[in-house]
């Protein structure tokens, strides 16, 4: 299934698993050179990644078709090669306890199952606005406590650059909203024009965001004052990302975000500038996709 | 009022509307009924511009879409959203202030659960609850009934009684042929890809007698049920 998505988009899969393959190993080494505590977000990125392959329904179909001996050994084997970049990456690092205790945890993933959609309803501050922050939180709310606690990790421990991080980890979920394509009522369904549509979309993004972001910025505002304008520019550029995503997406709409664009997104990572000829250009194509849903 | 002139669609080859023409006017409700595959879905979608299309579709309002309350047979729903959200969704998209979104919850739906959640007759009288309280000035209800309780079914012919009353525009699809006679001043039958009979109520029991005789003809005796 994964070569045939790779197809979909245009990518002969060989040449997509070089990249994210390159990808990963670029942005792990990039997460430990940059804070201390990179291992415990990478076990916690890793077993949530994980941790989606023991959903309940997914287990049962497993379980029908291959029955009680086999599912355990099915189960076990495709949690082991999900976390094999993890796993590699750590004993390249020579954390060989952490790697140890990833083998643990896989193994224990493969063998409890739970709903990853609960019962009752997560109470989120974005129900006025739905769809994209009133879902995405409810998804992700966890991932702004970790951001929180690293926040005052940061100021116990005096470090700016985790408190920056914490920060980018909250941009960097919120982009993730806006990864995949919506059915097309819930664009067609506007009656505003394409312009408009996409104005009001960026315009609940960054406030949203902001909301989400401004108790780290302002925790880091007071605790460490003489940082106090880089805090801006990350925030600027945090609002460019999550605009351009935004634009990204509807440029591909309906189709999903090719691999190229992801591409070019990561580059813009490395040299954000690219940002301010990207936006606009992927803001014209957007309003072209969408002018034959929004009139 | 929508009118549709020489409307054609195409999927490849495969022509799905042939040289539609019909009229829509305002305070009256019509019903489309068809074979599955007859073309129905397709004609809403066109008249919506969810489909590119050959002809015209006019109306006194413009952009059509902007007008309309589309039910689908099978409305999506994002995961984790309520609905109340769902409905606060679809009025945010059409600029409609809402405050009292549990007040006007008239099939008395769990708003605070996950639309996700909901049966499919709940999900389509969630859905129908919030095209109505966007305002339309024109419904098309592709299956409006369809998996909806008894009670529901008599609160929706009495919704669309109102509508008709309040001059709005209403196109039904139904495979039920009485919910169509209970609600419609016109029923057209679609086959083929092209409208093959325009039926005015006075006539709707004919209708009826001759789709049963067509349909149904000999094919129970295969059955040979004892």
């Amino acid at each position: 299934m994964t070569n045939r998505r790779f197809k979909d988009t245009g990518f002969e899969p060989l040449l997509a698993y070089i990249i994210l393959t390159l990808g990963f190993f670029g942005l792990s080494i990039y997460l430990f050179n940059k804070t201390e505590f990179a291992v415990y977000v990478y076990l916690l990125f890793a077993s949530t990644l994980i941790g989606k392959l023991s959903e309940t329904r997914r287990t049962e179909f497993l379980k029908i078709c291959f029955g009680d001996t086999q599912l355990k050994k099915i189960r076990i084997t495709e949690n082991l090669i999900c976390s094999t970049p993890f796993f590699a990456f750590l004993l390249y690092k020579q954390l060989f306890l952490f790697a140890g205790l990833l083998l643990v945890l896989t193994t224990i993933l493969a063998l409890v199952n739970f709903r990853t959609t609960l019962n009752f309803t997560i109470w989120t501050p974005f129900s006025k606005r739905p769809f994209e922050f009133t879902t995405g939180f409810r998804n992700t709310f966890y991932l702004f406590f970790v951001a929180y606690a690293l926040t005052f990790i940061a100021v116990s421990v005096n470090n700016f650059n985790l408190g920056v991080f914490a920060m980018l980890l909250v941009f960097a979920t919120t982009l993730s909203y806006y990864t995949k394509p919506e059915n097309e009522y819930y664009v067609w369904t506007y009656n505003h024009n394409p312009r408009q549509f996409l104005f009001s979309k960026i315009k609940t993004a960054i406030l949203f965001c902001s909301l989400l972001a401004l108790p780290i910025a302002l925790v880091l505002s007071i605790f460490f004052h003489q940082n106090i304008g880089l805090i801006l520019p990350f925030f600027i550029v945090g609002w460019a990302f999550l605009t351009a995503i935004i634009v990204t997406k509807y440029s591909a709409y309906p189709d999903e975000m090719n691999i190229p664009q992801g591409i070019l997104l990561a580059v813009c990572l490395w040299f954000p500038p690219i940002l301010i000829i990207l936006i606009p250009y992927l803001f014209r194509k957007s309003e072209n996709q969408l002018s034959s849903l929004l009139k | 009022m929508i009118a549709i002139r020489n409307l054609s669609k195409k999927y490849g080859t495969n022509e799905v509307l042939k040289n539609i023409n019909i009229e829509f006017d305002k305070g009256k409700v019509y019903g489309i009924v068809g074979e599955n595959g007859a073309g129905k879905t397709t004609l809403f979608r066109c008249i919506a511009d969810l489909e590119n299309y050959e002809g015209e579709v006019i109306s006194n309002l413009n952009p059509i879409k902007n007008h309309l309350g589309l039910l689908l047979t099978e409305p999506f729903f994002f995961q984790k959203i309520t609905g109340k959200e769902y409905i606060q969704l679809l009025c945010n998209a059409r600029n409609i202030k809402i405050t009292d979104i549990e007040n006007r919850n008239i099939f008395d739906l769990p708003l605070n659960q996950y639309a996700s959640t909901y049966s499919t007759g709940m999900k389509k009288k969630l859905a129908l609850t919030a095209i109505l309280l966007q305002g339309n000035d024109f419904f098309i209800l592709d299956e409006p009934f369809n998996g909806v309780d008894i009670q529901s079914n008599i609160i929706i012919t009495e919704i669309i009684h109102q509508l008709k009353t309040l001059d709005k525009t209403v196109i039904i699809s139904s495979h039920i042929f009485s919910t169509l006679s209970a609600t419609c001043d016109e029923i057209h039958l679609l086959g083929k890809g092209s409208f093959i009979k325009s039926v005015q109520k006075t006539d709707f029991q004919a209708l009826e007698t001759e789709m049963k005789q067509t349909t149904i003809g000999k094919k129970i005796d295969k059955l040979g049920l004892k």
